[in-house]
């Protein structure tokens, strides 16, 4: 277990013709002993590279990174000790499962008794630390249910064994920070559910500090302590799972987070509504006029009568029946709008019908105008 | 796809007789090592035509040519034999390990100049062994290894540009992650060499590892240049010894049974190796 501390931390590569691309831009992050932290955006965002600048795979351009209070910056990444799960996992093809598990732990062994030993792995290892290894081998295995399985080869394996032997690999080592690059992200949807919840529950068994990337925001929401969205190289809010739904810190993270994303028009505000397109709505609070944008997540949304008050007009555009909730796709002068409604209420909702949307003014979010608009 | 009867037969005659014509030279080796060393010298000039069986074998030819071998009966045969196994396998030890780690350092280190010194290697495929004939040799002579192994078995360890290539090819497309995973796990380059990428690259090495023995076992030119002596020639130098210095033919029958004798070990090993290198090359890409 330990802290992990970014310091205004820069990645910056040498592109095509000499021109400068910043990948990840001055990156302060702070993880708590046991946090399992969530970066996660869209592709580019620059999340895998903050990763890999952890893990020590890629260079730090400008800043500073702590593993345990220390600057770790010039260390390689075999002396950070740090795991990392990949995303293709990344098993060695021609050794079993057993011995991808005990690898890790044999070079660091032999790694003392100098450059034949660890050129050859022969020698350097007494009696008593391979009975170790075997043994520590033997409880993870049995941890992740692998304990069948640790005489096969990776070909052999199922998309969701390699994966559990890749987190095995990592838990063997018994690291301070554990990272995973989108391990998830190679496995079909509902084993990527029950891998997600495994993950959650050896987090908790473990206590470990863990760094997780990934795309699927939904993933991140279930799986984070602390998430911290990424865009643009820049991290856009950094706060709880629940805080970056609630109240997104601005206009990039209230469209990322959450599905289906939160509705979001342009237009200004004067007195207490938000005006677009000819159309008012009360926001519930005065601000002096200004342009800016106004969200609401979908399932905030009612249909109401047409023409009631504070409603929009609008026509029905798709009906998506999912149940036990219906999404259904309006288009009205705001430009097109996303309603998640329960079944019940929507029942009698056919396409081309005329309706009336509505919403209460304390679920809006208002934004600066512009991508990253900071909430107001 | 099925074809009709005639185009099958068509099919069929054409790949025996290319068969038959690849395959006739070996056949006849080992008919002429058969045959009477009357009916062998015949053959040979070509004044008793061609025949495809012998009609009295002479199996006994074998273990004369074996005592016939080099200058002492017996032994001179064990000399050139033990000196062909010790210099062959030194050249594949050596071409193996030094061209899987150019093409290591090729494929995955990233340092100034790589790609020019990359194509200046592949360059060195282009120029014929000739050229560099007489300059080795007097290189070799100062180092005063004449009449050594030295000079056939050194270069070996300095890399071979083709399998250079070949490995490089084949090392790059094995995915980053895993020398990623392997750095984490706390190995250096040299380590990831060893332990990750040589046994990866097992189709590459089985067919580096199968053409170099072949080469060097039946290379002549080189072991005649340097090894002069009669205790120090391989056999296939050994082999020049049943011709006379006036071409005479009266052994011809004893140099094609050391001939077959000679060959036995590269078709072993050929099929031997076979199995491994398709693989390799059905495979194509190393899968994680």
């Amino acid at each position: 277990m330990a802290t992990v501390k970014l310091t205004k931390v820069d990645k910056v590569y040498e592109g095509a013709n000499g021109a400068q691309v910043r990948a990840v831009e001055a990156v302060d992050l702070s993880i708590a002993h046991g946090e399992f932290c969530v970066l996660v955006g869209p592709s580019g965002c620059g999340k895998s590279t903050t990763l890999r600048m952890i893990a020590g795979l890629e260079e730090i351009s400008a800043g500073v990174l702590e593993i345990d209070g220390a600057c770790v910056n010039d260390l390689p990444a075999k002396d950070r000790d740090i795991a990392f799960v990949f995303q293709n996992y990344a098993l060695y093809p021609h050794l079993t499962v057993g011995e991808n598990i005990a690898f890790g732990l044999e070079t660091r062994r032999t790694h003392r008794s100098g450059l034949f030993a660890a050129l050859t792995g022969a020698g350097g290892m007494r009696a008593t630390e391979s009975a170790e290894i075997a043994a520590r081998v033997a409880e993870v295995s049995k941890t992740l249910g692998l304990d069948m399985l640790l005489h096969r080869y990776p070909r052999e394996l199922s998309g969701g064994q390699r994966q559990r032997v890749a987190v095995g690999r990592a838990i063997a080592r018994d690291p301070k920070v554990f990272l995973f690059d989108e391990p998830l992200s190679n496995l079909d949807a509902r084993l990527r559910i029950e891998t997600r919840t495994e993950l959650r529950m050896l987090h908790r068994r473990l206590g470990a500090t863990i760094v997780y990337v990934t795309h699927d925001q939904e993933e991140a929401m279930t799986l984070a302590d602390r998430l911290v969205v990424m865009h643009k190289g820049k991290v856009q809010q950094n706060a709880s799972a629940q805080e970056c739904f609630d109240k997104p810190a601005n206009r990039f993270v209230a469209g990322f987070i959450g599905t289906p994303p939160m509705n979001i028009v342009d237009g200004h505000v004067e007195g207490g509504e938000f005006l677009a397109n000819g159309v008012r709505m009360p926001v519930g609070r005065l601000l002096a006029p200004r342009a800016c944008a106004l969200g609401v997540r979908p399932d905030r949304m009612r249909l109401v009568r047409p023409n009631s008050d504070h409603s929009i007009a609008a026509t029905v555009a798709a009906v998506e029946r999912l149940g036990d909730r219906t999404d259904i796709a309006l288009d009205t002068a705001w430009g097109r709008l996303l309603a998640r409604v329960n079944a019940d209420d929507a029942a009698h909702v056919r396409e081309a019908d005329a309706v009336g949307v509505a919403f209460d003014s304390a679920h809006v979010h208002l934004f600066a105008p512009g991508e990253c608009g900071a909430r107001i | 796809m099925k074809r009709s009867p005639l185009a099958n037969a068509i099919l069929w005659f054409v790949l025996v007789m290319g068969t038959a014509a690849f395959v006739f030279p070996l056949w006849w080796m080992a008919v002429v090592s058969l045959e009477t060393p009357d009916r062998a010298e015949a053959a040979v000039t070509g004044s008793a035509g061609i025949a495809l069986f012998p009609p009295s074998p002479q199996p006994g030819n074998y273990l004369d040519a074996i005592r016939e071998t080099g200058s002492t009966p017996w032994w001179g045969f064990a000399d050139a034999l033990a000196n062909s196994i010790v210099v062959t396998v030194l050249v594949v030890i050596g071409t193996v390990l030094s061209s899987s780690l150019v093409g290591y350092a090729f494929a995955r280190l990233r340092f100034r100049g790589s790609s020019p010194l990359f194509l200046v290697m592949l360059g060195t495929m282009m120029l014929p062994g000739q050229v560099t004939m007489i300059p080795l040799f007097l290189l070799f002579r100062q180092f005063g290894w004449i009449d050594s192994i030295l000079p056939l078995v050194v270069p070996a360890f300095f890399g071979n540009a083709f399998f250079i290539f070949m490995y490089r090819q084949f090392i790059a497309q094995i995915p980053e992650s895993l020398v990623e995973a392997a750095r984490v796990d706390g190995l250096g380059h040299l380590a990831i060499w060893w332990k990750i990428m040589l046994p990866l690259c097992r189709p590459v090495t089985a067919i580096c590892a199968v053409f170099t023995f072949i080469g060097t076992w039946n290379d002549f030119l080189a072991p005649l240049i340097y090894l002069h002596s009669d205790e120090s020639a391989t056999l296939a130098v050994a082999l020049n010894g049943f011709k006379n210095q006036y071409g005479g033919l009266e052994d011809v029958h004893l140099l094609m049974a050391l001939s077959v004798l000679t060959m036995i070990p590269c078709i072993i090993l050929f099929i031997a190796a076979q199995k491994t290198f398709v693989e390799g090359l059905a495979r194509g890409a190393v899968k994680g």
